[in-house]
């Protein structure tokens, strides 16, 4: 007898289901994106143990007829593509036909649905891929569907869940993710024991973030937008003689982003804060990340994340979402105009607003103190959580940060009841609409504000704390400034500005400096010496592992010198990616900028601080260092009367 | 103790000292003075544990003992107090009793013991030098001693003795000053080497010039042992941690096929880097040399500050050549010769550059300054 068999279509299912299904998020996501791509605009979630117990989902969609309702759950059945050729055009979430097949066959399913148009609806249950009831029934028009007891007929899996708290953290961020993405539409999310998300239909995602995650988050992000016409590389067109009589040339149609990122002093110590979506559906997409990551490259340590929610907008066919069953990863026709355009967006973004952090900020961007922007964190059981920020600040805080003390308990507040159980807060659309700016963001506006970088350059040295911070004053508060970092990056720009004129000035040593390199570094070294000879380092190599060090950048003191070559050489090794030569450069004008510049707990004369004031104001983006720490930090007038209790 | 000594005499010690008190002072006992009094000399001690300095004054001693003082308060003390006799006395618990004329002060010492046991004088050991060569020879290179903490070896100078002669060569990686007087007779056998640390120098050349204006002693008795450097200066003994570690080789980069070279005059020189240098970048001081036929022209530019150039008439008549230095290294050379002229020999824009003086006006020392190139 032959040993190969062709297996059941209920061993088929549970496979497929391994690949579809692998926590109660995921069975709550193939549900939501079912409710979407039914145009339902009111959907409601009721979720108990976890998600584990029952996930009911609820929706005001188109419905499905009896025939209909019972051809979804069998295999690749699906109203969404007919042939192969939908497959380059998917305008829908889902198109696999792969859902609800693998959701039935390892729970227990109870199906409530009436098309809009029939006078009744029909009533189905499914437990462990069977169907065990159909009825006709009266029914309000939409899709009700509740998964009970998920993995109840494969122990393994289920075994491999987690706690409950942790599986409904997870169905919620999913939640928050999907309610995001439409702003336009009535999200609600129940547990057992209370409601966590209410969002009502809002005109805008700027109103949608408030909603979900309150004032202070917004306040905090910087709104996006930016379009660009795609060319088309993909798919060469037919050659003129094989082209139709009425043959046109596709139109190539054009990429848009928007959304929103973070202010560089919000640090995430993980990815959990970057949301993108590509045409409405959420990803994670190694591709975007790496272009935030070097967007925000000089801006912000190479360790920490900002908090960035995107909404990239493309033609279908420019996007291939089919590449795995739970459709997290995308394919882009064009990967690297992509990337180069998310790039550039968000770095230009940043660099318009200039963003100065302030104390107050700077004390919530601590990640004990921000719960606004991990939903799950709020999962937990929340009145422990909440107490622990209500509890008072370690003195050194309290002396840092000079706002009114109930600062934190506010921020913990305003998290609560923008996405907990009370009732949304009444939202004043007035002054959102009349801040509205064209692209329908929300322009956060200060009338006092001078531009920072004109507030910079109208700043008065006072003196020094202890020869490492520069305090200054100007019409718009009190300022300090970090004296090492500042003039990091005023040599950073300076160096690469020369770089660019192939002008930096090396100064040749006396004696060669020899550096013995690790293998790995050597070849590192092989690869960017030429870059590093134009940034002023002449290099050779001078036996097997060493190489002679015989000009250095003018400025970096020779004892300097080796230390920064080997952590130049270092960084680059670590770096997975292929070494692009604009990343090389900035890297090296980084590292002598940071070697060169002026050290902490150095005295500084008066005229010497007014300099670096002044140079300070000229850069580019005086906020942050080349390493993406913060130069400058701010404490507004209003800030200190408020400080005073005078307003 | 309780001695008796005129204050004239005891604030010329004071300030001798004054450049060796610890100032920052993280060992308590090292803000203070060790006095000591035996026989008919009161000796003063002042230490930062690297360099010390131990001189004494005459005295009328009643009674012989040590005791310690606060250094800096006592100097400012003796400085506002009249002239004529002061005496000190020890009172119980190291309180130390001043008076003099109408004025009574007690300060607060510590106790004798803490002060850290200094190195005695290797007196037979000890090579004399004359003062005024030592002196010179600080002066021609201590500017080019990196102030560079971590490189250690060249945070001081390179003292040579040979029987005929005696060198001094300092360096920070980019230039390095190279002196060496002729003419000597020195008994030592062979060569001997030290390293002499910048504090030490800079003390020991203050001392010097003190020593020449005031006494008719004109050397300086040196001597060493494994660890220590002993200079005495008349009654003043200076004593210095010497410096470990492998001194650059630095007959290697002394620059040998330099076949093209101007002379100049030092004024003219330094006046044109000087006038230049204003626009050059404020953290390289990067100049630009232009050498073309009977004419050096010194220039800069600076896309954020302007630009300027100088040109001294020279009788060049080698191959045209632009080559690049720090204005900084040029400047502090030209100031240390002062007047006279100069000669300024290249090879390439890559290669060392080597400055001297013109042989003609300082025939007994043999100055030479190498600068290396920037590129520009």
């Amino acid at each position: 007898m032959g040993r190969i068999h062709v297996l059941s279509e209920h061993v088929a299912n549970k496979i497929a289901a391994g690949e579809v299904v692998e926590r109660p998020a995921s069975v709550l996501k193939e549900l939501l994106e079912n409710s979407l791509d039914a145009g339902a605009t009111r959907i409601k979630v009721q979720i108990e143990g976890g998600g584990k117990k029952l996930i009911h989902v609820v929706d005001n969609g188109c419905g499905m007829v009896r025939d209909d309702a019972l051809l979804a759950f069998e295999r690749h059945a699906t109203s969404k593509i007919k042939d192969a050729e939908d497959l380059l055009n998917i305008d829908t979430l889902g198109f696999r036909g792969e859902a609800l097949p693998s959701i039935a066959a390892v729970s227990r399913v109870s199906l409530e649905t009436r098309a809009a148009d029939e006078d009744s609806g029909t009533v189905m249950e499914i437990a462990g891929g069977r169907i065990l009831k159909v009825e006709e029934s009266g029914l309000p028009a939409g899709t009700s569907i509740a998964v009970r007891d998920l993995f109840f007929n494969t122990p393994a899996r289920k075994k491999f869940l987690k706690a409950e708290s942790t599986e409904l953290s997870h169905i919620a961020s999913l939640m928050t993710h999907y309610a995001l993405a439409h702003p336009e539409k009535h999200f609600e999310l129940h547990s057992a024991t209370n409601a966590m998300l209410m969002a009502a239909p809002v005109q805008s995602h700027s109103e949608r973030i408030y909603q979900v995650f309150g004032k202070e988050t917004l306040d905090q992000l910087i709104p996006l937008s930016a379009d660009a016409r795609l060319e088309r590389v993909g798919i060469p067109e037919p050659p003129p003689w094989r082209r139709d009589e009425e043959y046109q040339s596709p139109e190539p149609g054009a990429i848009r982003i928007h959304g929103f990122i973070s202010r560089p002093e919000i640090q995430k110590l993980n990815r959990n804060s970057i949301f993108i979506f590509v045409n409405g559906r959420l990803v994670r997409d190694r591709l975007i990340q790496h272009a935030l990551t070097e967007a925000y490259r000089n801006i912000l340590p190479p360790t920490v994340y900002p908090v960035v929610l995107l909404f990239i907008e493309l033609p279908n066919q420019e996007v291939d979402a089919n590449v795995h069953p739970a459709k997290t990863e995308v394919r882009f026709r064009q990967p690297s105009f992509v990337h180069d355009f998310v790039r550039d967006s968000v770095r230009a973004t940043l660099v318009k607003a200039r963003p100065v952090p302030q104390f107050t900020r700077e004390i919530t961007a601590l990640p004990t103190a921000a719960p606004g922007f991990s939903p799950g964190t709020l999962m937990q059981p929340a009145s422990a959580e909440f107490q622990l920020h209500s509890q008072p600040q370690p003195p050194i805080n309290e002396r840092l940060q000079f706002s009114a003390a109930p600062a934190i308990p506010i921020e913990a507040n305003a998290a609560i009841s923008g996405f907990g159980s009370v009732p949304a807060p009444v939202f004043d659309r007035a002054v959102i609409a009349a801040n509205n700016d064209p692209c329908g963001n929300l322009v956060v506006e200060d009338g006092e504000e001078i531009p920072e970088n004109m507030a910079l350059s109208t700043l008065r040295p006072l003196g020094q704390i202890r020869d490492s911070f520069i305090l200054a004053v100007n019409a718009d508060g009190l300022w300090i400034i970090d004296q090492h970092v500042a003039h990091e990056r005023v040599l950073f720009e300076k160096v690469l500005r020369e770089r660019s004129r192939a002008a930096v000035e090396g100064q040749r040593l006396l004696m060669p400096l020899l550096v013995e390199l690790t293998p790995g570094q050597q070849a590192v070294f092989a690869e960017i010496s030429e870059e590093l000879r134009h940034n002023g380092f002449d290099a050779e190599l001078f036996g097997a592992r060493t190489i002679a060090v015989k000009t250095a950048p003018a400025g970096v003191q020779s004892a300097e010198i080796e230390k920064m070559l080997l952590e130049l050489l270092d960084q680059f090794q670590r770096e997975e990616q292929v070494l692009n030569l604009e990343k090389a450069r900035t890297r090296i004008a980084a590292s002598i900028a940071c070697h060169a510049a002026i050290k902490i707990n150095m005295p500084l004369e008066q005229n010497k601080m007014e300099w670096l004031l002044a140079e300070l104001a000229k850069t580019e983006c005086p906020m942050t260092c080349p390493h993406g720490r913060p130069v400058v930090l701010r404490y507004s007038v209003k800030d200190i009367q408020r400080a005073f209790k005078r307003i | 103790m309780e001695i008796s000594v005129s204050k004239q005499d005891l604030l010329k010690e004071l300030t001798a000292t004054q450049g060796v008190v610890e100032r920052k002072t993280t060992i308590p006992i090292l803000s203070n003075f060790l006095f000591e009094a035996a026989g008919d000399k009161l000796s003063i001690t002042a230490t930062d544990l690297d360099l010390s300095l131990r001189t004494n004054c005459p005295a009328k001693i009643k009674k012989e003992g040590s005791c310690t003082i606060p250094a800096r308060k006592l100097y400012d003390y003796v400085k506002l107090l009249g002239d004529g006799e002061i005496s000190i006395k020890l009172l119980e618990n190291h309180w130390v009793q001043i008076r003099s004329g109408r004025s009574n002060t007690k300060m607060v010492g510590m106790a004798r013991a803490n002060f850290p046991a200094l190195p005695l004088f290797p007196a037979e050991s000890a090579i004399k030098l004359p003062a005024q060569v030592i002196r010179n020879l600080i002066a021609k290179t201590i500017f080019s001693i990196s102030s560079e903490e971590s490189r250690y070896t060249l945070n001081g100078a390179l003292l040579v003795l040979k029987p005929e002669s005696i060198t001094m060569v300092a360096t920070d990686g980019h230039r390095l000053a190279h002196v060496e007087h002729v003419n000597s007779k020195l008994p030592v056998s062979g060569e001997m080497k030290v390293l002499v640390p910048k504090k030490a120098m800079s003390e020991l050349s203050s001392l010097l010039s003190s020593l020449l204006n005031s006494s008719d002693v004109q050397v300086v008795e040196f001597a060493k042992d494994e660890s220590t450097l002993f200079f005495r200066l008349g009654s003043r003994i200076l004593t210095s941690r010497q410096l470990t570690g492998q001194f650059p080789n630095y007959e290697a980069v002394l620059p040998r096929d330099n076949n093209k070279s101007v002379t100049i005059h030092c004024d003219e020189f330094s006046g044109a880097i000087q006038r230049v240098a204003q626009f050059a970048d404020e953290r390289s001081n990067a100049i630009r040399m232009r050498l073309e036929k009977d004419e050096l022209k010194v220039s800069t530019s600076n896309t954020e500050i302007g630009e300027s150039e100088d040109s001294i008439e020279t009788s060049y008549n080698g191959d045209p050549m632009v080559i690049g230095f720090n204005s900084q290294y040029l400047l502090e050379f030209l100031k240390v010769v002062g007047t006279g002229d100069v000669r300024f020999e290249f090879k390439d824009a890559q290669s060392a550059g080597q400055l001297r003086p013109d042989e003609a006006t300082d025939s007994e020392y043999k100055y030479r300054y190498i600068v290396m190139p920037m590129r520009i």
